[in-house]
């Protein structure tokens, strides 16, 4: 009986110290925690799905019990919102459109160039402790370790564990999480307004593109580029964005064009929205308002590439001294209610070779 | 090298194993998903509050060390932060009845809650110890309240899983 008893204590404290030992080794980024990660997961991915199998129904039950009325609601909220966008969402997807061409010939990157691939959530976290999602892709879909998530609205996550076909997620709420940031705010100035063009011939888009990497025969030519991936066609383009012969042209000048604010967004668990905090303190707070677009701001060791869409300021806080207005994000990522999301395969620099 | 295997695989602690990765596997099915009040019930402490009302407090912190370092497996928090919590939990259990000499049903069950509801302080405020902070906030008391409402239910049928689980074989013929 004493005997036991002492085994038991020396188990106690090898396993103590072996805990101690492991967080040690996570917290420093050991790739060791890593592969323990990966061999337990080996073992319990089938007991999970067995499980996740027959537990089914019960879960099915509980949603359809607890989110009915809601789901009826929100139902009748999105016809409703499908109806009022349809009409804005051709303007925005020509606007979309010109915006990736302009880019292109600029040499410059846009998402439509990065790979991605589409994972399904098939689960959340177990823990009251961490906003993570599983999906069901994993390295060998080409996943790795920091590639950013998306979804059909914006950026969502990180991916933070890959395991052969599923990988973990971290959510953009996550305390854990932060990411460089942009606010694109708009400019105060008002813009040059140059009188009517006197031209035989209309101007079309393709000599408003025209680049160095173009060749232009006249001004109602069509255009040749050598940029891969990229052929340019006829663009439908809003009315008031090219005017037409006889009318007035808006030009905005290079110093009137929307001001770019560089900060940090950081997550602050579920049900508070992220903040964004900036690096420059001088940041003209007084020109961020409400409603102001946040964009990924890219660059060589950023969590995601440049221009992806996150979320709008919801309220501006400002701070006395040198710490800076802080911001309030409201996602348009809905991360309460995630399905289908898309892995952009890039793999940022702070995160290669994990 | 046969006779070896199988004390191994009739021992008590492989069988918690496979117990262990049997309630895992409902953490992370059922319980991510049945939500009360959007907070995840935490069946692993209450496995392990269970384990330390019905066994010794050394029997209890091993429990609460293997459960918590397999639950780590599988999160995304430092590898044995849950590990040292269910342990700690295992042991405050025990602890706690151990004065008692035959404590009624009602008495177990509100202790199993109440070191359930417990480690989902601790959890947190570990996290913070070593570094990784943001959790400790209000909605801690919220995740405590459904951890223990939830083991009110769930440490009845609980009791002679763990029983089972962790029975010490008797050789009645040696």
């Amino acid at each position: 009986m004493a005997q036991n008893k002492t085994n038991l204590t020396r188990a106690v404290i090898v396993l103590a110290l072996a805990s101690v030992f492991f967080i040690t080794l996570d917290v420093s980024d050991s790739s060791t925690t890593s592969r323990v990660r990966q061999v337990f997961d080996t073992i319990f991915y089938p007991v999970e799905n067995v499980s996740r199998v027959i537990t089914r129904p019960v879960s099915s039950a509980w949603k359809s019990f607890r989110n009915y009325d809601d789901v009826v609601a929100e139902n009748d909220r999105l016809k409703e919102q499908i109806a009022l966008q349809e009409g804005a969402a051709v303007a925005a997807a020509a606007s979309v459109r010109l915006s990736q061409e302009l880019l292109a010939l600029n040499g410059l990157p846009t998402l439509a160039g990065i790979n991605s691939v589409t994972a399904q959530v098939i689960g959340e976290t177990p823990t009251n402790f961490s906003q993570t999602i599983e999906i069901n892709q994993g390295s060998d879909s080409g996943i790795k370790v920091g590639m950013p998530v998306l979804n059909a609205a914006g950026l969502i996550g990180k991916v933070t564990e890959v395991f052969n076909n599923r990988a973990l997620v971290m959510l953009i709420s996550d305390p854990d999480y932060a990411l460089s940031v942009k606010v694109v705010t708009k400019s105060n100035r008002t813009p040059v307004t140059l009188p009517p063009l006197i031209t035989e011939d209309a101007p079309t888009v393709d000599t408003v593109l025209d680049t160095t990497d173009t060749s232009t025969t006249s001004s109602t030519s069509t255009t040749t580029t050598t940029i891969l991936g990229f052929t340019p066609s006829a663009t439908t383009v809003p009315a008031d964005v090219v005017a037409s012969a006889g009318s007035n042209i808006t030009i905005p000048l290079l110093s009137q064009l929307a001001v770019r604010e560089t900060g940090i967004l950081e997550g602050r668990g579920p049900g508070t929205r992220p903040i964004v905090r900036f690096l420059d303190a001088t940041t003209r707070a007084g020109a961020i308002e409400v409603g102001a677009p946040i964009v990924s701001a890219g660059g060589s060791r950023s969590l995601a590439p440049p221009d992806v869409v996150i979320g709008v300021v919801s309220r501006v806080v400002e701070r006395l001294g040198t710490a800076g207005p802080l911001l309030e994000i409201e996602l348009v990522a809905d991360l309460s209610n995630l399905s289908f999301l898309r892995v952009l395969l890039y793999q940022p620099i702070t995160e290669s070779g994990r | 090298m046969l006779d070896r295997l199988l004390i191994i695989v009739a021992s008590r602690w492989f069988r918690l194993v496979l117990v262990v990765l049997f309630v895992l596997s409902l953490q992370t099915t059922l319980f991510s998903e049945v939500r009360p009040w959007g907070y995840s019930i935490q069946l692993m402490a209450i496995f392990v509050s269970v384990a330390g009302a019905v066994h010794d407090v050394r029997t209890a912190a091993i429990v609460g060390l293997v459960t918590g370092l397999m639950y780590d497996a599988v999160l995304a928090t430092p590898l044995g932060v849950s590990g040292l919590v269910l342990g700690a939990v295992g042991a405050a259990t025990a602890l706690a009845l151990q004065p008692l000499r035959d404590p009624t049903w009602w008495l177990r069950i509100l202790v199993i809650s109440v070191a359930a509801a417990l480690s989902e302080f601790l959890l947190p405020f570990t996290t913070a110890l070593i570094g990784l902070g943001g959790w400790l906030e209000v909605r801690v008391l919220a995740a405590m309240a459904v951890t223990f409402a939830g083991a009110l239910i769930l440490a009845a049928p609980l009791i002679p899983i763990t029983r089972w689980t962790l029975r010490e074989k008797v050789l009645l013929d040696r």
